[in-house]
This record gives C-alpha cells, structure tokens and sequence, in this order.
C-alpha cells in the first residue's frame, strides 16, 4: 500500500518533467514534422535561410499579404525604444525590426532637437542584429546601404548563434527575436541567453507565428498554410521545401501558454503575451528584475 | 456604504496599504483599456537557485528548490511583488524630474536611469505617463492617510474644518507640481485614463469624508462625495491660475464654495 502511494509520488513528480522534456525534446529534434538529429537541425535550418534570404522580404509580403509589417510596427511600439539604448535583435537578419527602431529613435530626437542631452545619447544608440546565416545579415547590410544607413554607427551587424551570444552579461535595454525562436534548436538555450544579456530592467520581446484555436478560423488557416503557402514558395521562390517547412515548423512550436511559461522559467517576470489576427501571431513579452 | 464597511474591516486587519490597491491598477489597465485583441498574464515563477537540474517542473506548484540553502518560505521574495516594488521605485525617482521634463516618457527614463534601471522598463508600464501621475494620486492619498491616523490636527475640529483642513493638506500636496499640473489634469481626462483617476478621487473624496467622522448610510452618502468632489475638482482648477503668495486665494475660494453648499 505504502509502496504504491511512493511510486505514485515519483511518477507525479517525474512525469510533468518527462512531459517538458519530451517537449523540448521534440523541438530539439523535430525539422517541421520531420524527426532528426539534433546535431544536424541547425545545420538544415542554416541551409533553408540561405535557400530563401534572397526571397525572404518578398515572400513575407506575399504570405502574410503585407500584415507582417503591421505585426513588426506593433512588436517596436510594444518595445517602446529611447535614444542612448543598447538594444539587440536576433535572428534579424534583413534588418527590419532594427530598421524600425531605429527610426523611431532618430524622431524622437528630432522632435526633441533643442534638448543637448538627447544628442549625445542619440549617439550612443546601438542597436545589434544577430543572426547565424551570413546570407541573412548580407541582405540586411544591402538594405542598410540602400536606406542610407551605411555608415549609421548605431547599427552593428555580427553573426552569431542565439544559444550563445557573444555579448555581455547585462549589456542590453531591449531583446527582440521576430520570427526566429521557432528554427532554434533548444528554445530554453536562447532564453536563458537572453536573460543573461539583458540589464535590470530590460525587456524581452518574442514575435511568432503561433497557434490559432477559434473554431472555422483554425480549418480556414490551416488550408491556407498548407496548400497556399508550399505552392506560393514554389512559384516565386522556385522552393517548396523550405515553405514546406515553414508551415510544419509553426505547428511544432509551443503554444502561447507553453512558450510563455516557458519565458517564465528562465527568469522573466511580468510575462505576458498578445494574440494578434486571432493567433495566427502572438507577441511574448518578459522583463528582467 | 458599502465601501466604508470594507475599509472599516480591512482597517480592523490592520493598516490601510489596502486601499492603494496595486492591484486594481494592473488589472485595469490590462483587462478593461487595452487596445489589443487579447492579452493573458502568466504567474510570476519564484527563483530557481542556478543549479536546479536542467529542465525545470512544468507544473506551476510552488515547490521550495532543492539546496537553495534554507530560505524560510516567508522570506522567499515574491516575484510579483519585486516587479511591483522596482516600479514604484522608478515612479517615485521619476517625480523628481516632472518639474523639469513634464508628465512624460521623458521623465521617466530619467527617473529609470537614477534609480539603476534599464530605461526600457518605462516601455511595460501601462499607459506609460498615466501610471506616473495615478502613482502621485496614490502617493498623496496615502500621505493624507497618515496624517489623518497621526491625527493631531484634527482633534476639536467641527466636520466642516476638518474638511476644510484635509483638502488643504492634499492640495498643497500638489503645489510644488503646480506648473506641470494642467498637463497632469489633461492625462487624467483622456479617455483611456478616466476611469482610474475617478476611481481615486472617488477614494480621495471617500477618505475625507469618513476622516471628518460621517456616518451618513443612505442617498446622502452618495450626495455628499459627488458634492465634496466637485467643489473638490473646482478649486483645483483654481489652484491652476492662483499666483497669490501660498495659494491664499485658492483657500478663499475654498470656504466660499463650501458656504455656498
């Protein structure tokens, strides 16, 4: 009797953590539906962004019918930027999220043009983009170039790996990864990271593709994503695969109430998230104390 | 009534921190006047010790980690009361710079950067200049509340001086602010923010009344808050406009207003 009320215990206690751990598993090892080694996931990941970097803007357009801008607007003002913050984007390889905040640092100075303290901040501004693909960060220096943002000082390109930033312990104000988190290998890996380069203070923002649950809206969504979405990256991009996977990898990812307990494991507090366009996208945001 | 009966049982608790109800601002702001489609909060984790195994229980018990050393339960920092403490701690830094900087963002990053903060933590306030000045309402009714439990002044004082006395004290509260208070004044009307700063009047109002011993437990109960907190809202405005040595004239304008009532 007392013998199975022990082994009652244990299993209690140690299968939620089988179940999280099967779950991070499974995100560990899964490329879209797909099981694969570990080992090799970043490796198939990286060959898919250098597959679609040219066509990546172009087909963000095309999928999400031109919302995609409105999402990263919305995931910038969330994050509320101020000149003089040091901030780091992941996984922003063509830019567009550091393109915005940038934007909105410079007009906060140009609005406040009479105040000398603003400017020396504003040079201070530094705002990093991270991202393992080369390919990735070279479409965004182009685009830097052709916005006039060549020589701008406050944006700094560096390659890296989201699960081991080459940056300080507490050197960030802000943290945003848009449309990164699902291709990473250990999601907890990157989160911890991003706690750990993050000041007191400072914010961790998550911009995904997530789950949709409203009844007819879910079916409609999921004919859209894989019958629409593979055939579209065939006819513009000439590749079907990667978009295959695209679609197949938001399935896999964690829902919203996971993904942000997940958040809240690594440190955050004040973890909350927003559904936009009914779940099709959810922004996730964290604070560090 | 029913709002003196509860402050009447949580004062017996032991004191009136509840009144400044945190609380009631969070959920507020993010479930009534958020302008997103949907927005849920997730519990604050406490804090696992770093060399807790690798993958952390998924279940959302409060377990004490494991070779954390022995952290009594009482002790143990709760998380949400961190974030809520280093917001205050902000505000109450960013107060300092409103003469300066206004009812603003600006202000704020100011106050985020004296206090040791990154900035961005500005970005998660709720309708960010809004908590600034609802966090100074807050601020000066619990100040008020102290002065009335500390209650020298009040002794030997009729109803109608006692009233008089409390909003003097809570007006003057608002003197030193008085060049960026229309901009203050103009935060709490926007649409997003009214309902919270009548919600604190109406507290504000409440809190004289039953400091100036009513006991009142019918319409006239309603009657007297709306009438206090008109005549309340007129002489502040004065105040706005009042340039006589120590707001003499605003105190005039005051016993006028009552007298009239």
């Amino acid at each position: 009797m007392a013998l199975r009320l022990v082994t009652r215990n244990l299993r209690n206690r140690i299968s939620p953590k089988l179940c999280s751990a099967s779950l991070l598993h499974s995100h560990a090892t899964s490329f879209g539906f797909k099981e694969v080694r570990e080992e090799e996931k970043s490796q198939m990941v990286g060959k898919v962004f250098s597959n679609v970097a040219s066509n990546y803007d172009l087909m963000n357009d095309f999928m999400s019918a031109g919302l995609h801008r409105l999402w990263k607007d919305r995931l910038v003002s969330e994050l509320s930027p101020f000149p003089g913050m040091k901030h780091l984007d992941v996984a922003g390889g063509t830019g567009d999220v550091a393109f915005r905040i940038l934007e909105i640092v410079n007009s906060i100075r140009r609005r406040a043009l009479q105040d000398p303290i603003n400017d020396d901040l504003q040079e201070e501004t530094r705002i990093y983009v991270c991202d393992i693909n080369q390919n990735m960060l070279n479409i965004g220096k182009n685009r830097a170039i052709e916005r006039g943002l060549g020589e701008a000082k406050s944006l700094v390109w560096v390659q890296g790996d989201a699960e081991a930033l080459s940056f300080e312990d507490n050197s960030m104000d802000g943290y945003t990864i848009a449309f990164g988190i699902r291709n990473v290998t250990h999601i907890e890996k990157v989160l911890t990271e991003a706690y750990r380069v993050l000041k007191r203070g400072g914010r961790f923002l998550c911009l995904e593709l997530s789950h949709v649950e409203i009844p007819v809206f879910k079916e409609l969504y999921d004919i859209y994503s894989f019958s629409v979405i593979p055939r579209l990256g065939e006819v513009v991009a000439g590749d079907r695969e990667s978009y295959q996977y695209l679609v197949e990898s938001i399935r896999r990812f964690p829902p919203q109430e996971k993904f942000a307990s997940m958040i809240a494991d690594a440190g955050f507090q004040k973890v909350k998230y927003e559904n936009l366009v009914g779940g099709v996208v959810a922004i996730h945001s964290g604070i560090k104390i | 009534m029913y709002r003196t009966v509860v402050n009447r049982i949580l004062l017996s608790g032991g004191g009136r921190r509840l009144l400044r109800q945190p609380d009631l601002r969070t959920v507020i702001s993010s479930s009534r006047f958020s302008t997103t489609t949907e927005t849920q909060t997730i519990p604050n984790r406490p804090l696992n010790p770093p060399d807790s195994s690798s993958l952390s229980s998924s279940s959302t018990s409060f377990q004490t980690p494991p070779a954390a050393g022995d952290v009594p339960r009482h002790e143990r920092k709760n998380p949400r009361a961190e974030y809520e403490g280093e917001q205050a701690r902000v505000l109450q830094a960013s107060l300092r710079h409103v003469l300066r900087l206004g009812w603003s963002e600006k202000a704020m990053i100011a106050g985020a950067k004296e206090v040791g903060i990154s900035p961005s933590i500005v970005g998660s306030f709720p309708r960010k200049e809004a908590a600034l000045v609802e966090f100074f309402m807050d601020d000066c009714l619990q100040r008020l509340i102290d002065r009335i439990d500390s209650g020298e002044e009040l002794q030997n004082s009729t109803p109608s001086q006692c009233i008089y006395k409390l909003v003097r004290i809570r007006l003057e509260m608002q003197a030193p602010y008085i060049s960026k208070w229309p901009q203050a004044l103009s935060i709490q009307a926007h649409p997003l923010n009214v309902s919270t700063s009548f919600k604190q009047r109406a507290m504000l109002v409440d809190e004289i009344w039953h400091a100036a011993g009513d006991e009142t437990s019918d319409l006239d109960w309603y009657v007297k808050r709306t009438v206090l907190g008109g005549i309340y809202s007129t002489t502040e405005i004065y105040m706005l406009t009042d340039s006589s040595p120590e707001f003499r004239d605003t105190w005039l304008f005051w016993i006028i207003g009552e007298r009239c009532f």
